[in-house]
Formats: C-alpha cells, sequence, structure tokens
C-alpha cells in the first residue's frame, strides 16, 4: 500500500475555503512543487474536505476562491488527490457531491503516507 | 544536518515566532546548521522593517536580522504572500508605485520555490505555524 | 520514526486526533504551546494511545505554570530535547 502513493512531496489541506489563506497557501505550495517537476500528492483532511465541494459561489464574497484552482489540479499533473474518509462522513457529505474524483482512505492507510513522501507540508 | 524552518506566524500575533527563534538557536548551539527560515502566510510579517515593539519585549524582527548575521542563515520571505500584507522591499515598492519600503536586507523577496528547494536540499524542514 | 508537533490544546481544538490519525507506531507526540495543557493529568487521556511516545515543552509548561502540574506519563523535554528529537526522527510534521 504504501509504494501506491510513494512521491516527492505531501501537502495536507485541513482548512476549508474563504475563511483563511491557508488552504489556498497549501495549494500555492503543491503547485510550485509540481510546475517544478515534483511528484505531488495531496491529502484533503478534518476540515480540508470542505475545499472539495462542488457548487462554491466567489460571488457573494468577491474573494479570489480555491475551486477554480482545484479543478485545474489535472492540469498541474497533481494525479493524487487524496480524501479523510471519516471526514467526508463528519460532514455527511458524499463523493458525488465533490467536485472532482479522489481516492477516499482511511486510518491504516493514513499513517503510511507521511513515510511514503520525502516531504511534507500541513497546512 | 541541515535545518531549515518554515514560519507560518505573525510576531505578537502568535507564539510561533518566539518557538523558532528559540529551537533556531538550540539547533545552532547543537552543532547544526539552519541554512535558511522561509516566511510564508502571516509568517511574513516576521520581516516588517518598521515594527517597533515596546523596549520591554523582544525585537523579533531585529532578532532575525543577529540570526543571519552571526550564523549566515538566509532569511527568504515569499514575494505573494508579502506583496498582499504591504510587506515590499525597494524594488517592490517602485515597482508598484509606493512612496516607502517595508522590507530589507537581509530580508530577501524570493518564490515559494525556494521553500520547496530547501525542503529537498536540508536535512530537516521544523514548521512553526499560529 | 516520525516526530509530530501539536501547538493547540485538546479542549478547543480537535487537531490533535489529525495527528493521533497520521501517526505511525513508532511516531512521536511534541506538545508545544497551547497544546502542552494536554499534559495535565485531566488530559492526558485524549493521548492514550500514544502512551510512552508523548513529550512536552519544559518552557511552554513552565511559562503557563504547568510544569509540577503535568502527568506523570508525559516525558518533559526542553528546546534542546526538541532539537534531539527532530534529530531522531526522519521528519517532523507540524499540527496546528
Amino acid at each position: 500500500m504504501t509504494s501506491h502513493f510513494s512521491s516527492d512531496l505531501l501537502v495536507i489541506l485541513r482548512h476549508g475555503p474563504h475563511g483563511s489563506s491557508l488552504l489556498r497557501d497549501g495549494l500555492d505550495a503543491a503547485l510550485v512543487a509540481a510546475a517544478f517537476g515534483q511528484r505531488v500528492s495531496l491529502l484533503f483532511m478534518g476540515e480540508g474536505v470542505m475545499a472539495l465541494v462542488d457548487d462554491q459561489q466567489p460571488d457573494p464574497l468577491g474573494q479570489k476562491g480555491t475551486s477554480a484552482t482545484i479543478e485545474m489540479l489535472s492540469m498541474y499533473d497533481i494525479e493524487a488527490i487524496l480524501v479523510e474518509q471519516t471526514a467526508l462522513e463528519l460532514f455527511g457529505l458524499t463523493p458525488d457531491e465533490l467536485m472532482l474524483p479522489v481516492r477516499l482512505l482511511t486510518g491504516a492507510t493514513l499513517s503510511t503516507l507521511p513515510t511514503s513522501h520525502r516531504l511534507v507540508l500541513t497546512f | 544536518m541541515r535545518y531549515a524552518i518554515l514560519l507560518l506566524g505573525a510576531p505578537y500575533s502568535h507564539q510561533a515566532s518566539h518557538s523558532a527563534l528559540r529551537f533556531a538557536h538550540a539547533l545552532l548551539a547543537r552543532g547544526h546548521s539552519l541554512d535558511a527560515v522561509f516566511f510564508y502566510h502571516d509568517g511574513v510579517q516576521n520581516a516588517a522593517r518598521l515594527a517597533a515593539p515596546p523596549q520591554d519585549e523582544r525585537h523579533v524582527v531585529d532578532e532575525w536580522i543577529a540570526l543571519h548575521a552571526e550564523h549566515g542563515t538566509s532569511l527568504e520571505v515569499c514575494i505573494a504572500a508579502a506583496l498582499r500584507r504591504g510587506l515590499l522591499d525597494e524594488r517592490e515598492a517602485a515597482r508598484h508605485g509606493k512612496s516607502g519600503h517595508s522590507i530589507d536586507a537581509p530580508f530577501e523577496l524570493t518564490g515559494l520555490g525556494q521553500l520547496i528547494d530547501l525542503g529537498q536540499r536540508c536535512d530537516r524542514l521544523i514548521t512553526f505555524a499560529p | 520514526m516520525l516526530l509530530h508537533v501539536l501547538n493547540r490544546s485538546p479542549a478547543t481544538s480537535r487537531v490533535y486526533q489529525q495527528a493521533l490519525t497520521m501517526m505511525g507506531e513508532e511516531d512521536r507526540l511534541l506538545l508545544v504551546e497551547d497544546g502542552v495543557q494536554g499534559a495535565l493529568p485531566q488530559m492526558v487521556r485524549h493521548f492514550g494511545e500514544v502512551q510512552g511516545r508523548l513529550f512536552a515543552l519544559e518552557e511552554d509548561l513552565a511559562s503557563r505554570g504547568l510544569l509540577g502540574r503535568c502527568d506523570a506519563s508525559v516525558q518533559v523535554v526542553d528546546v534542546d530535547g526538541f532539537v534531539l528529537l527532530t534529530e531522531q526522527a526522519e521528519r517532523t510534521m507540524s499540527w496546528y
């Protein structure tokens, strides 16, 4: 299982959109790493799963959201989009309510991720 | 070992800066090297040239500058995070038509690629967050 | 073996659960800043699954008046000990 997600960089996103810039800052770090040719995995954890909810409308706030970036992740060659399954359940969300296909992970698999990446950043 | 620090917290708002400074001095005292401190998110406030804390409080900005002077640690500030928060060096201030600048050497404005590079180059990267 | 560093109190934040979720069997957890509140005897139960691998930063305990109130199961280290833990760990993850 470990080698399955083995990669250069794991970015763990644990904050929802709009409330703070941590989600955007984490995504920016991931995109830059990918642009530098690194293999990047993204893990949406806890509140971070809110970043993936479909039908996000940035207009009411006049803030630049993150959904447009997330929809384009595959263009940046970020293919490993991982989601903590219990976090989805916490919010009563199902995978078909997310804006892109993801891979759901649970406890035992999650804890192997940090050792299978050369660098881990938590946002 | 070669260390790098990622600092995400603003001084005086959160403990992160003080924790990072203490950790920096401790690792240097143990014979390690500290290649760089990368300031990102609200951590860019650590580079504010005009910070003027009360005299009975630690001057965090000056302590980073002293760390650079004594140990050669580079002080790298994410340019995108800094410009948004009004932290500009002379060059950026001129480019944006601003009358003053708010970051000076030895702090350097740089891109996020530097953070990724540090992560790959150093043996240890430690994050201090708000 | 990885070192996980937590700076949130379990009284106000569920972030400690994220750290525990991501911890491997050998990994260590260091409580710093407001995280050291988790070292109190009434709070340390939150970290039962990592007993023996739980550390707290002495300076953060002392500055909060908690040094003498720390649970006996928690290993107290000063900032030098913090550096040592990062030396021993393959890498360090911060939870905030």
